[in-house]
């Protein structure tokens, strides 16, 4: 149990920081998307990124991080920006809008990939942009005023999680409304439209600093699986941002251990214990589990395979 | 909980090392004269053994990635970070060939940390890069021993920085290794010259060799590009076809680290062989005898991989 804390705890204890971190600003971005049928937007961006950093590569000659990172942010607005316009001026939807636009922007930058692979040069996202949580604590720290106060990437994370939370406890309402009732919200004088690219936007920036933090595993799982195991436990909104925070910490201190027991990857080893906590929560959640649905089944006798649930949409 | 019983386990595997290391400190003499030896962490083999030959006993290297590993896309171990972190220097190869860990580094570096890139101080107009893009040096320079021996000077630096006490012996065994190292080049150029110039064509799956072709006379088709990423373009397998049977290549080669998917349909649509598998971004495991070299070592890896070519060729 303490075998990463008793010799390096300074290390891992910013590998954990950083854990939660990304699976609170994931986590609760992920809570507005799966009500909005949009749990595979991280997953797009992951690959539409890839025209930005070859982009973001002609323009500056340069593979280092704020270029790509700039790059990888400029993808990522265009193809939420795609989705959406995609969706609203045609009658696809939101799931095949969403593979439109990335498939499409993906292979735009694989082409483009090609056309200046022929100077023998190496661009691709796995290796330019996308971080690693283990390294993290070997990042030399920040200082301010001499005091060294920890790694870049945890304080950047730490200043997008703040932001997410900010973001959503003050547009707490407006968000609740829009996500069920688009319509609803217009006649409330809300503006459905600029909350959903302000969303999308808010989103972009997550999703791609999450990226050059932990690398796209670990991103693409937290967007959804807190979200889910939230859903699975209630059906209100702050109930579920409160579970997605405690998902987070628990996936995320269980996942740290895991890795340093296999000596695996972290971020993979994260991910492993999150989906283990969704995997609980639906077998044992209070309202629904289905552990309880069994039981019930067995006991009077009548089956209840013409429930589907609608995931994430029964509020 | 998860892992009180690999702990456990650990330390009872370990009990015998740890008695036997407890007997032998009570007679003295038995270790280097200052006690401890220099923890120094290095990221590919290649990297590793050229640190051990430098470091000798007084230096215990742990290398991280293993063999058969692609550095480009290396994915660290959860206890990768604590083995980085109790080195008391660290070493790896440079030029982006570990890719965003080389980043983690050179930041490691900047703020003052014994991390060193150990082609830093190669002669810089030696390094190959891509016309259009200046500065974005090839990183696969090991294939030329010469140029690889260009990296001692700065290991032995690094480990008298660390270490100043070994400072005489860490120059003793680098002018040794370099001398070795002067051999094996010699010894390649001798190989390479058993092959008529013509012959001299070496077509594998990726770009890993232009410094080895260079060196030693071999016009060098890659058909995937540097990276190990990209795939092969239809064109470019096209082309690479016309080319073997235009200039009657006998044998083409696959690598450890890339998958032979592309080269073995190139070899079906050519009628070339597949002339034997060649390491490139990794070296063997420790100890692994192939064609009766030690593949675990860079010299025993540069003289099968010469040797194999050579053979297929001829």
């Amino acid at each position: 149990m303490i075998e990463p804390w008793a010799e390096s705890g300074a290390l891992y204890g910013w590998i954990l920081a950083m854990g939660i971190l990304v699976g609170v600003s994931c986590g609760l971005v992920g809570n507005y998307l799966l009500l909005r049928r949009m749990a595979l937007v991280g997953d797009a961006i992951s690959h539409s990124v890839l025209p930005g950093l070859v982009v973001a590569f002609m323009l500056t000659h340069s593979r280092n991080i704020p270029a790509m990172f700039a790059g990888a942010l400029v993808a990522g607005l265009i193809t939420v920006g795609l989705i959406e316009f995609i969706h609203k001026k045609s009658r696809v939807k939101p799931d095949a809008a969403i593979c439109i636009a990335f498939t499409t922007l993906f292979a735009l930058g694989v082409v483009m990939t090609s056309l200046i692979d022929k100077g023998g040069l190496h661009i691709d996202a796995e290796c330019i942009l996308y971080g690693e949580i283990a390294f993290v604590p070997l990042e030399p720290p920040v200082e301010w005023f001499g005091i060294a106060i920890g790694p870049q990437p945890v304080l950047l994370m730490a200043g997008v999680a703040l932001a997410v939370v900010g973001l959503s406890v003050v547009f707490y309402k407006e968000l609740l409304v829009s996500s069920f009732d688009p319509g609803l919200t217009t006649s409330l004088g809300f503006n459905a439209a600029a909350l959903h690219y302000g969303l999308m936007a808010v989103l972009s920036v997550v999703v791609v600093s999450a990226f050059e933090a932990v690398g796209a595993v670990m991103v693409v799982a937290m967007l959804i699986i807190p979200g889910m195991t939230a859903a699975q436990l209630s059906s209100r909104l702050p109930v579920r941002h409160g579970l997605v925070v405690v998902h987070s910490g628990i996936s995320s201190l269980a996942g740290l251990h895991l890795s340093v027991w296999l000596n695996c990857s972290t971020a993979g080893a994260m991910v492993v214990m999150g989906a283990l906590l969704f995997v609980l929560a639906w077998l044992f959640s209070p309202s629904d589990g289905l552990v309880w649905r069994w039981r019930r089944r067995g006991s009077d006798g009548s089956g209840e395979e013409g429930t589907v649930a609608s995931p994430g949409g029964k509020v | 909980m998860l892992s009180i019983l690999p702990s456990a386990r650990r330390i009872l595997r370990k009990l015998p090392l740890i008695l036997a290391a407890g007997l032998l400190s009570v007679g003295p003499g038995l270790f280097a004269a200052d006690g401890k030896k220099i923890k120094a962490a290095a990221t590919t083999g290649m990297v590793a053994d050229l640190v051990r030959q430098v470091g000798g006993d007084r230096v215990e290297v742990d290398q991280l990635m293993g063999p058969g590993v692609d550095p480009h896309l290396y994915k660290p171990a959860a206890t990768d970070v604590t083995r980085l972190a109790r080195a008391d220097v660290i070493f790896y190869s440079g030029l982006m060939l570990e890719g965003r860990m080389g980043d983690v580094f050179a930041k490691m570096a900047r703020s003052g940390k014994k991390v060193y890139p150990i082609t830093e101080n190669v002669t810089k107009s030696r390094l190959l890069e891509p016309p259009e893009f200046e500065g974005h040096y090839d990183p696969h320079l090991w294939f030329d021993v010469s140029m690889w021996a260009e990296c001692l000077p700065t290991i032995i630096t690094a480990l008298s920085d660390a270490d100043p006490a070994g400072k005489a012996a860490y120059e003793k065994s680098g002018a040794a290794a370099k001398a070795r190292m002067t051999a094996l080049h010699e010894w390649c150029l001798a190989e390479a010259a058993k092959l008529p110039a013509e012959k001299r064509i070496l077509v594998t799956s990726h770009d890993a060799y232009n410094y080895f072709g260079r060196a030693y006379g071999f016009k060098v088709v890659g058909i995937q590009g540097v990276s190990t990423v990209t795939e092969a373009g239809l064109s470019d397998i096209a082309k690479t076809v016309d080319f073997i049977k235009e200039k009657k290549v006998k044998a083409i080669f696959v690598e450890t680290s890339v998958s032979p998917a592309t080269i073995e349909r190139v070899s079906k649509d050519s009628g070339a062989t597949v002339g034997g598998e060649l390491f490139s971004d990794a070296m063997g495991a420790p100890g692994e005898i192939k064609g009766g070299h030690d593949v675990g070592t860079y010299e025993g890896m540069v003289k099968y991989n010469l040797s194999t070519i050579v053979g297929a060729l001829q």
